[in-house]
């Protein structure tokens, strides 16, 4: 069985840990005390752009490049450390935050010292009282023993960081969001570009990080790349000639919950399979796993047929998913989807911070279909539209057939997809919140399809067997137009 | 008639405590609007919700219109525009929960209580006659490998049942 390799967890269950003086005594600020002396500034960018370092927030963006891309000579730059974890199904940064929060200054001090911050502010969840708790009394406790402040350990580094509290706004975890909110405005995302990197909070250059990534940093800069680089897997993007490495590095915090037996959070090497996290995680409770969810509910469902999929950024974006916030979600024979697609929608249709039109309309529009769906009043009526599936050609695309389906399944599709679309990653909106609603509910209508059509047949939610709940490989669109990575040899 | 043709609410101030605390967080911004999060939640802990003298009162902490500080207070789901109960009760609804049955947990207590599920615009209808309690659906608290799990003010509770829940909810005073 795949093995779990703590590293950013090791000293979690420690007793005290969140006090300066244990933490102190697993080595803590060592790594940081190192680094500052043993490294300037663009050598903590280089050895962060070498790691492959990809942030653990939900976009799995490479954390060098977005470093790269700030401008060294406007005055001043900030940090945004993203605790607001609010995507349905994650829960690793809470845990950091309550047991382990020097860990996180830590990092802070690493990232804000590479890239001549003097000012961070950690966006923290609302609802997580006891973690502001805990990560106010950390930071007291670092300006008191000098790692905060100025002058930090005699290195002429100033940093000063705060905690501030969000107000129970999902859309406040996207990052321009997270910037209007702490701005003190309503966190409704901007534009972009200008990306924060160049103008960002208070219009000076900032970066947003989550909390999971920036605890990557002192392992990382006291163990080194090379050793860094040893876990997960590295693949070689064909894309180019010749092939680029691809790096899916280091630990994830995989949050698994639903239907397994031992839920929680387990950190492993980037890259295990979906049927060996839940191995890991004690097995599926109940008889078979029906459908998994890879990365937070914003992310495509998987099938019972695509549990051989790896868990990593590259891997399930080539399989059209993505690992999103590493929120991984279980559900057995026993669960219905369409009724779990409603539970969705209702999150999303409550979230849309409003300001586009096809979110703000869309989403309610969608909930309300499901929620028809699911109350039995599905529109039985069907209309004609041109059947996808396996061309001549041996590629996916239109068949030059028709199909049959319920209106109500087609208009559910077509409303998403004028979210934002799922085939050709297009969105309509100004921030990706889009994606995440037309994401799932494309990926489950289209791979639970049978399903949806028996509750609006039925007149009622019928939960079918797996075999036939679920659509066949070969009419799955996401399964047929995925693509195995290899790994990388240079 | 009454003798009054309009209820003049009574002006809003920070405690002396609370005031210290406000001189502490507004010097860490550049600018002032920004300490409107952290404000509304010291006001909010204070007056128990946000009231038009408690807006009033923090827009000119802020220097700001008030309208302005309306516009945030109505976006965020954790600052109450009415009176809320003494302990807010929110109720963990999203899928992982749901997977673990937080509908058994939210049923019990509207029957406990005899009340509905509050709602952003109508919180009397979740809170009990003699305002002790309100109940509110909340999203995904992250603590989906405890679930269900249900916040009752501050304070995260695991791993519920309804027999639990009545525990906790019984030993509040
Ligand atoms: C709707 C939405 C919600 C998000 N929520 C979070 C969140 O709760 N926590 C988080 O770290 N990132 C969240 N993100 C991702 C952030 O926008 C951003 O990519 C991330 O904080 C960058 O940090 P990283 O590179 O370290 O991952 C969200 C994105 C979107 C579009
Ligand atoms: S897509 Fe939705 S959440 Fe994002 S900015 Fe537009 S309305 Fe707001
Ligand atoms: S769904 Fe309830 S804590 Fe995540």
């Amino acid at each position: 069985m795949v093995q779990e390799r703590r590293i950013l967890y090791e000293h979690l269950d420690v007793p005290d840990i969140n006090t300066f003086d244990v933490f102190r005594q697993y080595d803590g600020y060592k790594h940081f005390e190192m680094t500052i002396k043993e490294y300037k500034p663009e050598e903590i960018c280089d050895m962060v752009m070498q790691s492959g370092l990809k942030g653990r927030g939900g976009a799995g963006f490479s954390t060098g490049l977005k470093w790269s891309f700030v401008p060294r000579d406007i005055e001043p730059r900030y940090l945004c450390c993203n605790a607001d974890e609010s995507e349905p199904g994650t829960f690793s940064n809470r845990y950091v935050l309550e047991k382990n929060p020097h860990l996180l200054i830590e990092g802070i001090l690493i990232c804000c010292y590479a890239m001549g911050i003097n000012t961070a502010y950690i966006y923290i969840r609302g609802e997580f009282t006891l973690g502001k708790r805990m990560l106010d009394a950390a930071l007291n406790e670092a300006y008191q023993h000098g790692y905060l402040g100025k002058n930090i350990l005699g290195s002429g580094f100033d940093l000063d960081v705060y905690s501030h509290p969000g107000a129970g706004a999902y859309i406040c975890g996207e990052e321009t969001g997270l910037i209007e909110s702490l701005e003190g405005k309503r966190g409704q995302p901007r534009v972009k570009p200008p990306f924060p990197a160049v103008e960002g909070l208070f219009h000076k250059p900032t970066v947003v990080q989550n909390v999971e990534t920036l605890c990557n940093l002192p392992f990382l800069m006291g163990r080194g790349v090379e050793w860094y680089t040893s876990i997960g897997r590295t693949y070689g993007d064909t894309r180019f000639n010749p092939p680029q490495s691809d790096p899916n590095t280091g630990t994830k915090l995989y949050c698994i919950s639903g239907d397994v037996n031992k839920p929680g959070v387990y950190e492993l090497d980037l890259g295990l399979t979906a049927e060996e996290l839940i191995e890991v995680a004690g097995g599926v409770k109940g008889e078979r796993v029906k459908a998994v969810i890879p990365g937070g509910s914003s992310a495509p469902i998987l099938t019972h047929y695509e549990l051989e999929c790896r868990l990593d950024f590259t891997s399930l974006t080539l399989w059209k998913s993505m690992l999103g916030s590493g929120g991984i979600i279980v559900m057995n024979e026993t669960r219905n989807i369409v009724d779990c697609l409603l539970n969705i929608m209702k999150f999303y249709a409550h979230e849309s911070c409003g300001q586009c039109t096809p979110c703000r309309w869309g989403t309610p529009w969608v909930r309300d279909i499901v929620q028809r769906i699911v109350d039995g009043e599905g529109r039985q009526t069907t209309i004609q539209r041109p059947k996808f599936g396996i061309t001549a050609s041996g590629r996916w695309g239109d068949t030059g057939e028709m199909e049959e389906v319920y209106e109500d399944l087609d208009l559910l599709e077509s409303v998403a997809n004028n979210i934002a679309n799922v085939d050709t990653m297009t969105w309509n909106t100004i921030c990706v919140f889009g994606i995440a609603v037309s994401w799932p509910a494309v990926s489950y209508l289209r791979k639970f399809r049978p399903e949806f059509e028996a509750a609006i047949r039925d007149g009622e939610l019928v939960t079918l067997p797996i075999e036939e709940a679920t659509v066949p490989p070969e009419e799955n669109y996401a399964y047929q137009q995925r693509i195995v990575p290899g790994l990388f040899e240079p | 008639m009454s003798d009054k043709l309009i209820e003049i609410e009574t002006p809003f101030q920070f405690s002396a405590e609370n005031q210290r605390e406000f001189d502490q967080l507004i010097q860490r911004y550049p600018v002032k609007e920004a300490a409107m999060l952290p404000t509304l939640h010291l006001a909010q802990r204070q007056a128990g919700y946000i009231s038009p003298a408690v807006m009033e009162y923090v827009a000119e902490l802020l220097e700001l219109p008030v309208m302005k500080v309306k516009d945030v207070v109505t976006f965020y789901p954790m600052f109450f525009e009415e009176p809320v109960g003494k302990y807010v009760i929110r109720v963990c609804y999203t899928l992982p929960c749901a997977l673990r049955d937080c509908k058994l947990v939210l049923e019990h207590i509207k029957q406990k209580f005899n009340i509905d599920v509050a709602s952003e615009t109508d919180l009397a209808k979740g809170t009990t006659p003699d305002g002790k309690f309100t109940l509110l659906k909340s999203e995904c608290l992250a603590s989906c490998d405890v679930a269900p799990v249900v916040m009752v003010n501050d304070d995260l509770h695991k791993n519920l049942t309804p027999q639990k829940m009545d525990e906790i909810l019984d030993s509040l005073e």
